[in-house]
């Protein structure tokens, strides 16, 4: 025992040099044309949630898209062509949540919103909200004059705190219904979204699925686990509610529809939802391009992907003639809804 | 404080005290208690890897204070270890436009045993062996990660440690009485539990939806190599003892099919202090 005391010490001494042989470290790529697509190849590749659900869409094939894209790279191609190539493969994956970000421009998927009527106008929300409207936490409100509320929720990038919410809803309890406008709402923060929804609801409610991946293959995820919408401590709205979508709303406030669709009284009134049911992250390029991609998938309560959007409940679209003479055909339907 | 209270904690002590005792008898011997104290500041260079944030490895300087404490009793073979280490770095990408600010704070408490002392003249090598528990907190921030901007760093470990100390006289003056004293320690973490989200996982899932995967790790020397060594002087001037040194940390991690390392080599600079404690009976 006196002995192996006497060695041991030394035995540590002489294994220490042995760890450096066992390094942990990641691929490098080089910070040329051809490294540069070959990281960002490899970052969706290992990360993207969505390849094996595109892949039943619409049969995206990653390792095809590898194969079209690498003869368009060359080693002589400036930094806007790389760009370009680059940007072009990301479209490839029909992605909002997926960007990439230079010093000169941002490679992005809007065809979700930009392909169909945005179903919203500027003028007609200022001709509704007037300007006696009030301002809480970004959102706008109001009381309507056949006795709706109406909230304008454009974001959800701030955070909701809960006495801002319940001044709302006090100011607004005369109403007999309540209109809350979301479209081109792109989204923010998901716990934004879930407290605003938590208004709507006296009960805990199962509202979807989320998982995550757990390792590098296409189909490596955690089990699905229960998202629970549980009822705000706040004040929480009674009376009727309707919502109000286009192909603009996004990410978390597609979420925000998801939850809503399990509350008691409420409607979906308008477009279909743009979608984006995966949460993003973040990594980047050698060249120090940033890259942005959907990293965790996130279910409705049937464990249905939202990727591509929430249909309404009731499907209306902005009428030209209504346009023409002032009128928010949207916001008038959900008035009629609550009359 | 009341008199019967007074005497229950007298009373409670003189109970005791056997016990405590024959526990120094038993492991610390009956010798005064020494207490070597080094604080230093530490500047140097660091590369950090966490594929959690990014693929690519960030570099630049890190900025660390230690204290490094060993107690004994004169005649023991038993020394305590103690030390706190806390370093924060702000490191670049290798394009030069991104920024991680990394963050950590280390604790380590241990015992070491004397293997073995040798005198060569006046001069004396002492050989030590021993483990330390090691605890811990860290960050590293991301600057331009939306969703994942951050990662915590937090590990419980046990490491074997060793340590050789040679202290020799003054070679400038023979006739000083204080001496010089070349240490040095290597450390390498062999078992722990590792905190880490599981590789596509948010810390939204994990701290909003409490959605426990994996997060709590078991770590070994497979999956977590990783050495942390000094090499010190201390030498008298004036009238105190300085102390220069070298710190070099291999830290490193493969679990839930995360990678990350941090690579520090650091240049120590610092005052070290040895007390005696003398037990005063009045």
């Amino acid at each position: 025992m006196r002995h192996f005391r006497r060695i041991l010490p030394l035995l540590l001494l002489l294994l220490a040099p042995l760890l450096f042989t066992s390094c942990v470290k990641e691929d490098e790529y080089a910070d040329n044309p051809r490294g540069n697509f070959e990281a960002l190849w490899r970052i969706l590749d290992e990360h993207y949630c969505f390849f094996d659900y595109k892949a039943r869409q619409y049969k995206l094939d990653w390792n095809e898209v590898h194969v079209r894209y690498s003869k368009q790279i060359s080693d002589q191609m400036s930094d806007e062509q790389l760009f370009e190539v680059l940007g072009n493969m990301l479209g490839e994956l029909r992605d909002g949540h997926v960007n990439m970000y230079s010093g000169f421009d941002v490679a992005r998927y809007w065809s979700w919103r930009e392909n169909y009527p945005s179903n919203v106008n500027d003028s007609l929300l200022n001709k509704y909200l007037g300007t006696n409207y009030r301002i809480a936490n970004g959102m706008k409100y109001r009381i309507l004059d056949d006795n709706v509320g109406y909230i304008r929720c454009a974001t959800f990038e701030n955070s909701f705190g809960s006495g801002n919410l319940t001044n709302i809803l006090s100011y607004l309890l005369p109403t007999r219904g309540l209109i809350i406008d979301i479209r081109n709402n792109s989204g923010g923060l998901i716990s934004s979204a879930e407290e605003l929804a938590a208004r709507f609801t006296n009960e805990e409610l199962l509202v979807g699925y989320i998982q995550h991946k757990t390792g590098k293959a296409h189909d490596a995820f955690s089990a699905m686990r229960e998202q629970w919408l549980k009822p705000s401590r706040g004040l929480r709205w009674q009376k009727p509610v309707v919502v109000l979508t286009n192909r603009g709303v996004y990410s978390a406030a597609n979420e925000f529809v998801k939850y809503m669709k399990c509350c008691p009284n409420v409607r979906i009134v308008g477009d279909k939802t743009g979608g984006g049911a995966g949460m993003p992250f973040g990594s980047e390029l050698p060249n120090g391009w940033g890259v942005r991609f959907s990293a965790c998938p996130i279910y409705d309560k049937n464990k249905e992907s939202t990727e591509f959007g929430i249909a309404p409940d009731v499907n209306v679209s902005l009428g030209v003639v209504d346009f023409y003479n002032g009128i928010d055909t949207i916001i008038e339907h959900a008035r009629k809804l609550l009359e | 404080m009341k008199p019967h209270l007074n005497s229950i904690l007298v009373a409670g002590l003189m109970v005791l005290s056997p016990l405590y005792c024959a526990g120094q008898t038993g492991t610390m011997g009956d010798g005064d208690r020494i207490i070597t104290n080094s604080r230093m500041i530490g500047w140097g260079a660091t590369k950090v890897l966490d594929t959690y944030l990014s693929p690519e490895e960030y570099t630049g300087p890190d900025l660390r204070y230690i204290s490094h404490t060993l107690r004994w009793r004169e005649g023991s073979r038993l020394i305590n270890a103690l030390i706190h280490q806390g370093n924060i770095a702000y490191i670049d990408n290798r394009s030069g436009d991104g920024r991680e600010i990394a963050g950590n704070y280390n604790f380590q408490y241990g015992l070491h045993v004397v293997c073995g002392t040798w005198t060569f003249g006046g001069n004396e090598l002492q050989l030590e062996a021993g483990g330390n528990a090691e605890l811990n907190l860290g960050f590293i921030y991301n600057t331009r990660n939306s969703n994942n901007p951050a990662q915590a760093r937090a590990y419980l470990n046990v490491l074997p440690t060793a340590a050789l100390t040679y202290t020799f006289r003054n070679p400038f003056c023979e006739s000083h009485y204080r001496d010089f004293r070349l240490r040095y320690e290597v450390g390498v973490p062999v078992a722990g539990l590792m905190f880490s989200p599981n590789y596509g996982q948010s810390y939204y899932e994990i701290f909003s939806k409490d959605n426990y995967d994996h997060n709590i790790v078991p770590t070994y020397v497979g999956n977590a190599p990783s050495l942390r060594h000094f090499l010190t002087l201390d030498f008298p001037l004036f009238r105190a003892t300085f102390r220069v040194g070298y710190q070099g940390e291999y830290l490193q991690a493969r679990v839930n099919n995360l990678k990350q390392h941090a690579y520090t080599h650091a240049l120590l600079l610092g005052v070290t202090k040895t007390f005696k404690l003398i037990r005063v009976r009045k």
